[in-house]
């Protein structure tokens, strides 16, 4: 695996100003944090740690108050969004309701145009991919949850960017799917090879998919830890079963409820 | 490894199923209104029949429909065809004008915010009231009547445009900025589709308005036209043509409604009010 960075986050400080500008909630505070490239990073911690804050940031989409976003070729946030090196997937798959799965995986191909790759993968790779293939001409709401999700998976991949931001994306799903489409993310990520930056809740989503899980703790959002997950890949269902895996979920919930605590305490 | 189904495909039904089924579904949708109307007419004509109401109070619809189609050209062309154009011309320029300023102003947050609040009042307000004043001001030609019409139909339309074209998912619109979509890449593929319920609604009311328009702008003043004709013919109490004319005009109204539905059929395919079942 390579060992270059891909993300730099320094001294990352965002404050916003709710009402009418009377209070300010803090909501990420001198964070560091450091993705490798191809990693499987996690941001774990409870809602309201500024996790998916974090990740707008990163993803260009708000700007921080202070401190900085570096990617690997030292460059910020807004010139890879240019670029279309980053993949976003939301936590509502936002699917464009008038038009096919297909239509959905191609429009960001239709959009910034310039920052096309010339060598793509092919509308029917994807489909295979996130396994649509039968869906390719149904329409949004023909589809499951689990389904529009695959499709907002494949329009993330679809114009081939080095880096996924993934927003809590099986938040909306039901406990079943959510747990099937852990282990589809996790064959897709194995197969696709790019640099993941994922929001959970989840210690078990967090542990089976990642190299790497930073725990938060909420206002200031602050990294309370980070934990290396070192099971064997492809992960699969029997290793949630595993001594090692209770091991990592008993590290992570120690950390989190530290965190409570302290929390109790002040 | 979850592997997806395939869709479930409706059973092939034979030509003959099918237009047994359409014919069904036509029947169970059009025969109880067609049965009420008939019944409210008979009781109608039954009604002036047996308490011998006078013709300038209330004529029989034998009266009405044999006086309608006794002069077809007077009342379809000669006067139905004017009010029609009116009405149509002033759909037309009025949702045009609508689209283009709902556009403009999507662009610009300083414009959109002094113009929205001001086009949500004077939709509120009855416009229809300014008709004698476009009189004054363009004389007793067709263009008072298409001005009026295109006036009726603005407001409504620039209002459900800029809310359409507002009201996209946050979801959608940041993945659209995700990627380093331009504005009017925003507008063009997000914008503008999602905004097409919000502008098809706005024309239901608006063709049914422009119809109004025609018909008050001629009442105050025109040389021809439904509306000049039923203010004429009521002034010489024939009722009869005055109930003549307001059929037609009805029959315009309901065929324009209509075609908005069938454009909205074809265009909202996607939309959830077409979706059933």
């Amino acid at each position: 695996m390579a060992t270059q960075n891909h993300i730099i986050i320094e001294k990352l400080d965002k404050v916003f100003t709710t009402g009418r500008g009377e209070r300010q909630v803090v909501a990420l505070d001198k964070l560091d944090l450091r993705v490798k490239e191809g990693q499987f990073f996690s941001v774990l911690g409870p809602s309201g740690c500024g996790k998916s804050t974090l990740l707008r940031i990163v993803g260009g989409l708000i700007e921080p108050t202070a401190g900085t976003v570096t990617m690997g070729n030292d460059t910020g946030p807004h010139d890879a969004q240019r670029a279309k090196e980053i993949g976003f997937v939301f936590q509502e798959p936002g699917l464009l309701p008038w038009t096919t799965v297909v239509g959905n995986i191609e429009m960001p191909l239709k959009i910034n145009r310039k920052a096309n790759r010339p060598h793509q993968r092919t509308i029917e790779e994807l489909l295979e991919l996130v396994g649509l293939e039968a869906f390719a001409d149904a329409y949004p709401y023909q589809l499951s949850g689990g389904m529009q999700q695959r499709t907002g998976i494949a329009r993330a991949l679809a114009f081939d960017p080095q880096l996924l931001l993934m927003d809590e994306p099986f938040g909306a799903l039901d406990a079943i799917t959510r747990s099937q489409m852990r282990y589809e993310l996790v064959r897709i990520w194995e197969r696709a090879k790019k640099t993941v930056l994922f929001v959970t809740h989840s210690i078990v989503e967090s542990i089976i998919l990642s190299d790497i899980v930073a725990v938060m703790s909420p206002r200031p959002g602050r990294v309370r830890g980070l934990v290396e997950i070192d099971l064997p890949r492809p992960r699969t269902e029997e290793m949630e079963r595993t001594s090692e895996f209770l091991n990592y979920a008993d590290r992570i919930a120690h950390l989190l409820r530290e965190e409570e605590d302290r929390g109790k305490d002040n | 490894m979850e592997k997806t189904t395939e869709l479930i495909k409706a059973p092939v039904l034979t030509r003959s199923q099918r237009w047994r089924i359409r014919l069904r579904t036509l029947a169970e949708v059009a025969l109880p209104p067609v049965i009420f109307l008939v019944v409210v007419t008979v009781a109608w004509e039954v009604y002036v029949e047996v308490r011998q109401i006078p013709r300038i109070i209330l004529p029989k619809p034998s009266e009405i429909f044999q006086r309608l189609f006794g002069d077809l050209h007077y009342f379809f062309i000669e006067n139905g065809l004017v009010t029609f154009s009116e009405a149509l011309a002033g759909f037309a320029i009025g949702a045009i004008t609508a689209l283009s300023v709902a556009v403009l102003l999507a662009r610009s947050r300083a414009l959109e915010r002094s113009i929205f609040p001001l086009a949500v009042i004077i939709r509120a307000t009855p416009l229809i009231v300014i008709a004698p004043l476009l009189i004054v001001w363009f004389g007793y030609s067709i263009y008072p009547k298409i001005i009026m019409a295109a006036l009726l139909c603005f407001f409504p339309i620039l209002v459900n445009t800029i809310i359409g074209l507002r009201s996209v998912s946050p979801t959608s619109l940041e993945f659209f900025q995700s990627v380093a979509a331009s504005e009017r890449e925003i507008l063009l593929r997000l914008r503008a589709p999602h905004s097409l319920p919000f502008v098809l609604s706005a024309f239901k009311t608006s063709v049914t308005l422009s119809v109004i328009g025609a018909v008050v702008a001629e009442w105050a003043g025109a040389g021809k036209g439904l509306g000049r004709m039923i203010m004429m013919k009521a002034a010489e109490l024939d009722q009869v043509s005055v109930f003549a004319g307001i059929f037609v005009l009805a029959t315009m109204g309901i065929l324009l409604t209509f075609l908005v539905n069938w454009l909205e059929k074809s265009l909202l395919y996607w939309h959830e009010s077409e979706i059933v079942g």
